[in-house]
């Protein structure tokens, strides 16, 4: 029980603000589970990775990592500007603006999410690992993150949302490798950063597919049989 | 120079609510009538109002029992109960503050609302009815955010005690930016905008009956009673701002010492304080649009994730 004991230190004030970045990314990634709207899901995923970029930024400036000011400029660049424009582009092909309803409601979607979040959190938890870099909370909150976007792709039931959900599982990935892996060789982060880019061009061609094909971004309509 | 006697203190922080509380609500009428491009009613208004209701006579439907007559008198003294326990005019502790912690303060505000419920389902009216069910319908969900919120706090502070987390907060940056506090004050915020019938939930100044949750209740009281009800959504309303500044999100300008100066200037202090996070509220007001009834779930939900996230990161070492 030793991990649930609430500890009295106080974090200091820059674990404090990469702790509040990492909640505003696992808020960001609820609020994605919440929107009916696929442009604003779309918006959601672009603040995300900038909170994300914000996390490195503030790590670069706070732990003296200098490289990871490139990798804030980078993901900057790729997953706040270039991934959600080609997402919007391709949606405004597809003439659908409202996500296909999940398979629960939205209250009992979040209540869903924050079981598993809880789950993310203590398991976790009781790992102690510990970062030099930035505080363990980071990391479960990043876990968090990952499981919550599994439940958005379980959901919700259309090919854009779950396009998003694996985008912004990503996001979670790399929240993870800032905690436990803070000085990573640079290239290996910008092999995950294309490694996005091939996902991104691999679900293009889904989502057009599978509008071409049915007409629609929903998913229901794939259990059905044909003849 | 001598400083004040305590207990002066203490009644000049019930005074200041109880005065200041019509003037709040009417700057917050007027700022979004401004923001509507409207020239809005004075902010001085529902003192006016409140003359008017006062000259009139009392009327109570046929068949209404005392509860109908009593809960205007009773939900005004509870709400006039709350300032003496929480931080209104200084930062040090008054004799009575230890009388009752957020959960007393809590409890104290729900029986009042509690009081006005009862009193409408008396009169009969379907729609006073209509809005006090669903009054404590909603408050039955909105209850397990504030109780979170008090476990944050109480995780963070080791006491409930709202003079305890204002010393915390004013302590030094690491407390502020810590999550959990940023968290359960977000959580704090969205709950008093349900408490006080704002937009996301309630038009505040509606007249379509089945948008009504909170001013839909008094529709058969009259006169003077009419008026203890409007003074004590008023007086309510500041309580919970004063709540929500003087202990989580802006514990500064209070008196620090019983010098009549420095109480004295505490009151413009918090009324200004009050005025701005009115001033939040109204732009607030003015971007969204009403919740269906059916969505307030949702809203409250949002809610319940913030609190449950800042006692989370608080178990972790992190918050």
């Amino acid at each position: 029980m030793s991990a649930l004991a609430v500890s009295q230190t106080v974090p200091t004030v820059f674990d404090g603000i990469a702790n509040t970045v990492a909640v505003v990314v696992l808020l960001l990634e609820f609020g994605m589970l919440r929107a009916t709207l696929l442009r604003s899901q779309v918006r959601l995923y672009a603040g995300q990775s900038l909170a994300v970029s914000v996390l490195a930024a503030v790590v670069a400036y706070g732990r003296d990592v200098p490289e990871l000011y490139a990798l804030a400029v980078l993901s900057l660049l790729l997953k706040v500007v270039v991934v959600p424009l080609v997402v919007l582009a391709l949606l405004r092909d597809a003439h659908a603006e409202i996500a296909g309803s999940g398979a629960l409601g939205v209250a009992n979607q979040v209540l869903v999410a924050i079981g598993v979040t809880a789950f993310g959190f203590f398991s976790v938890g009781v790992l102690r690992i510990h970062s030099s870099v930035l505080p363990t909370t980071a990391l479960s909150l990043s876990v968090a993150v990952v499981l919550v976007a599994f439940v958005l792709m379980i959901m919700r039931r259309d090919v854009v949302s779950q396009a998003i959900g694996f985008f912004s599982l990503e996001n979670g990935v790399s929240l993870a490798s800032l905690v436990v892996a803070a000085g990573m060789p640079l290239i290996l982060e910008v092999a995950f950063l294309f490694d996005l880019l091939v996902a991104v061009v691999v679900f293009g061609v889904l989502m057009r597919t599978h509008h071409r094909r049915t007409r629609s971004l929903s998913t229901e309509t794939l259990d059905r049989l044909r003849g | 120079m001598t400083g004040l006697p305590l207990p002066f203190v203490q009644v000049l922080q019930v005074l200041t609510v109880v005065v200041g509380a019509p003037a709040v609500s009417g700057f917050i009428a007027w700022f979004e009538a401004r923001l509507q491009g409207r020239r809005g009613p004075r902010i001085l208004q529902p003192y006016f109002d409140l003359a008017k209701f006062f000259s009139k006579e009392t009327l109570a439907p046929v068949g209404a029992g005392p509860f109908f007559r009593l809960a205007p008198v009773v939900s005004l003294a509870c709400y006039l109960t709350v300032p003496m326990l929480i931080p209104v005019l200084t930062s040090y502790p008054l004799p009575l503050g230890y009388m009752g912690d957020i959960l007393g303060g809590g409890l104290i505000l729900a029986f009042a609302s509690f009081v006005i419920a009862v009193a409408a389902a008396e009169t009969g009216d379907s729609y006073a009815q209509l809005a006090s069910s669903r009054a404590k319908t909603f408050a039955a969900i909105t209850e397990p955010v504030m109780l979170l919120v008090v476990f944050a706090v109480a995780l963070i502070t080791t006491t409930d005690l709202p003079y305890v987390l204002g010393a915390t907060v004013r302590s030094g940056p690491d407390q502020i930016v810590r999550p959990a506090h940023l968290l359960a004050s977000a959580a704090l915020f969205m709950v008093i905008l349900y408490e006080t019938g704002r937009i996301p939930v309630e038009t505040h100044t509606g007249t379509t009956e089945f948008g009504m949750i909170e001013t839909g209740r008094p529709f058969e009281h009259s006169g003077p009673d009419l008026a203890l009800l409007h003074w004590g959504s008023a007086a309510k309303q500041l309580v919970l701002y004063v709540i929500f500044l003087n202990v989580f999100v802006a514990p500064w300008g209070m008196a620090s010492t019983t010098h009549p100066l420095d109480v004295a200037l505490a009151i413009p202090a918090l009324l200004g304080k009050a005025a701005l996070l009115g001033c939040a509220i109204a732009v607030l007001d003015n971007s969204f649009a009403k919740l269906r009834l059916f969505k307030i779930t949702e809203f409250v939900s949002a809610a319940l994730l913030l609190s449950v996230l800042a006692v989370f990161t608080l178990y972790l070492g992190g918050g």
